[in-house]
């Protein structure tokens, strides 16, 4: 083959590679960014009930620093956010290590392990709201005969952000399981070995080796997991929207309200791009840990 | 050590223990759902909670009845397969173009896409459709669903792309195959199960998400995840009908997520973790 044929095959093939991925990135460009500038003009601007839109500058996000909901569905995003993390890791890790003991699972159980999170959370919200009745639910009924005073569950504004990540962390606990059990499993057996012949504990064994050699896939399973639970929505939505009171008002229920339902989308806009930018520094923040304990 | 193998049998059954609680609390809340939608409607708000009652299916019966079930499950079915098969389309060459590439950019964008929260979008969106009147059509819920479908596509398949041997373009490419050719009739057959994978992985999620079919689609193209939350309001006393409700919404995702247990674990995880 001559120089020029080679490079015209080459220049070919590199138009053949651009057009191949054109359609998925033109789709996202179009239904992602596209929209996210809009979003970002949107922020700017604020609308009467006519519709007429008038250029406000930063008035949106000076409004949302004032604003005592916005800090109160900040906090209720971290509250529920931290709580529901850690459990979902200590009961992930402890689940993990059950299952890695475990040997040669049939499929049929693996199925029933991943069941809770491959259904709708929708529909772990609806179950959950009919197991957490006050007054007729099964939970108030197993806590009774426990000796154990009911609770009001999903209707008391203490206890609605506990109850919330108690589902959540019932529905999510397996998948960060299966990550987990997925670094468990591609650690070098020859760890353990030299340890049993030194005569560690298994605690100490865990401690010491295990858990240090698990913990870049600890973060990983934090990421993902962050990703979903900064952006809490559809459990919270179906049992209580942001109820009783605001007390479960998440910024992204929040966000989804003041447009959706108060029609305020200069304000909604603002308020969701302050949530997007938490979501990243979140991630771009456990992206750069897990540089930091990788092995 | 005379004591060893006592200590590993008691080990063993301490693991198994902690199995079967974990199975428990993973499988009662589920289990409950399906018993309730089996009570007759005097019993399912009997309290104490009944355990032990005569079966009857009067729930399922009455949710046909009152509501356009099935209607909306086949509103469900519409979005689900078309926002899977468009996420294939346009996934399928795009992860194997970042494969070959290795210019990874148009992965890492489609899934910025996916981590960021929904409502984001879904406010431009809402002004946009309704601007050339598509709230409340199919095409509408469609291509929002594919915002979820593509990322899980070209991320499943990208570790499949991968794992071909580089020879075997290689050769093809020395017989004056195009790219294009090698992609359908070379690599695409060798990550079938791949497809498969992540085609179930796209239909799992584009059936469960509730944000976009919530404000997208109106009284006739509702979703069955969408229509559900109308349930909870309809009938807060109906619980019988509510949990048959659950329990038919949530069959379809299990059932498929069944039958590929085996290799779904780096399909969740974007990836993340090789299982």
């Amino acid at each position: 083959m001559s120089e020029a044929a080679a490079t015209f095959t080459e220049d070919r093939q590199r138009l053949e590679l651009a057009a191949l991925s054109a359609p998925a990135v033109i789709f996202t460009v179009a239904m992602i960014a596209f929209p996210v500038v809009y979003t970002v003009w949107l922020g700017l601007h604020s609308f009467s009930s006519t519709g007429k839109q008038s250029f406000v500058g930063l008035a949106n996000y000076s409004r949302l620093l004032a604003d005592t909901e916005f800090w109160h569905g900040l906090w209720v995003t971290i509250a529920l956010y931290v709580l529901s993390l850690v459990l979902q890791l200590v009961f992930g890790v402890w689940l993990a290590l059950v299952l890695f003991h475990a040997k040669r699972l049939p499929g049929i159980v693996r199925s029933l392990f991943i069941s809770p999170f491959m259904m709708p959370p929708v529909v772990a919200g609806m179950m959950w709201l009919v197991i957490l009745d006050p007054s007729l639910g099964a939970a108030n009924y197993i806590l009774q005969s426990l000796g154990l005073p009911p609770s009001e569950w999903l209707a008391s504004p203490v206890w609605v952000i506990p109850t919330v990540a108690l589902i959540d962390t019932w529905q999510w606990t397996p998948y960060v399981a299966l990550i987990v059990l997925g670094g468990l499993q591609s650690l070098p057996p020859s760890v353990y070995e030299a340890a049993q012949i030194d005569g560690a504990s298994a605690f100490k064994t865990f401690q010491r080796i295990t858990l240090p050699l698990l913990l870049p896939t600890i973060v990983t399973a934090t990421i993902l997991r962050s990703v979903d639970l900064l952006r809490f929505f559809d459990i919270i939505y179906i049992t209580t929207q942001g109820g009783p009171g605001n007390a479960s008002n998440t910024l992204n229920i929040y966000g989804f309200r003041v447009g959706f339902e108060f029609f305020n989308i200069g304000y909604a806009s603002a308020l969701m791009l302050t949530l997007t930018a938490i979501v990243f520094g979140a991630v771009l923040a456990f992206n750069r840990l897990r540089g930091a304990v990788a092995w | 050590m005379t004591d060893a193998p006592i200590t590993d049998a008691w080990i063993r059954r301490l693991n198994l223990l902690q199995l079967v609680v974990a199975g428990i609390i993973v499988l009662t809340p589920t289990l409950w759902m399906v018993l309730s939608s089996l009570k007759p409607s005097f019993e399912v708000t009997a309290y104490p909670p009944t355990l032990i009652f005569a079966p009857t299916l009067e729930n399922y019966a009455q949710l046909t009845k009152t509501t356009p079930f099935l209607s909306y499950a086949i509103n469900s079915l519409i979005v689900t397969i078309g926002s899977t098969a468009l996420g294939l389309l346009f996934g399928i060459p795009a992860a194997f173009a970042v494969s070959w590439t290795r210019i990874s950019w148009p992965a890492i964008l489609t899934l910025a896409a996916r981590m960021a929260p929904g409502t984001l979008f879904l406010l431009p969106w809402y002004v946009m459709f309704r601007q050339v009147g598509m709230i409340g059509s199919y095409t509408a819920l469609i291509l929002s669903h594919a915002v979820i479908t593509l990322p899980i596509v070209i991320w499943v398949l990208l570790p499949s792309f991968d794992g071909i041997p580089r020879s075997v373009f290689e050769a093809a490419q020395v017989d004056g195959c195009s790219v294009t050719r090698i992609l359908w009739r070379i690599a695409l057959p060798l990550v079938a199960s791949g497809v498969a994978v992540a085609s179930i992985l796209a239909f799992v999620f584009s059936w469960n998400y509730f944000l976009f079919a919530l404000v997208l689609s109106n009284g006739d193209s509702k979703t069955l995840i969408a229509a559900a939350f109308n349930f909870i309001g309809e009938g807060s006393t109906q619980w019988g009908a509510l949990m048959a409700a659950a329990t038919l919404i949530a069959l379809p995702p299990l059932i498929l997520a069944a039958l590929v247990q085996r290799w779904l674990v780096s399909g969740l995880t974007l990836g993340a973790v090789k299982g």
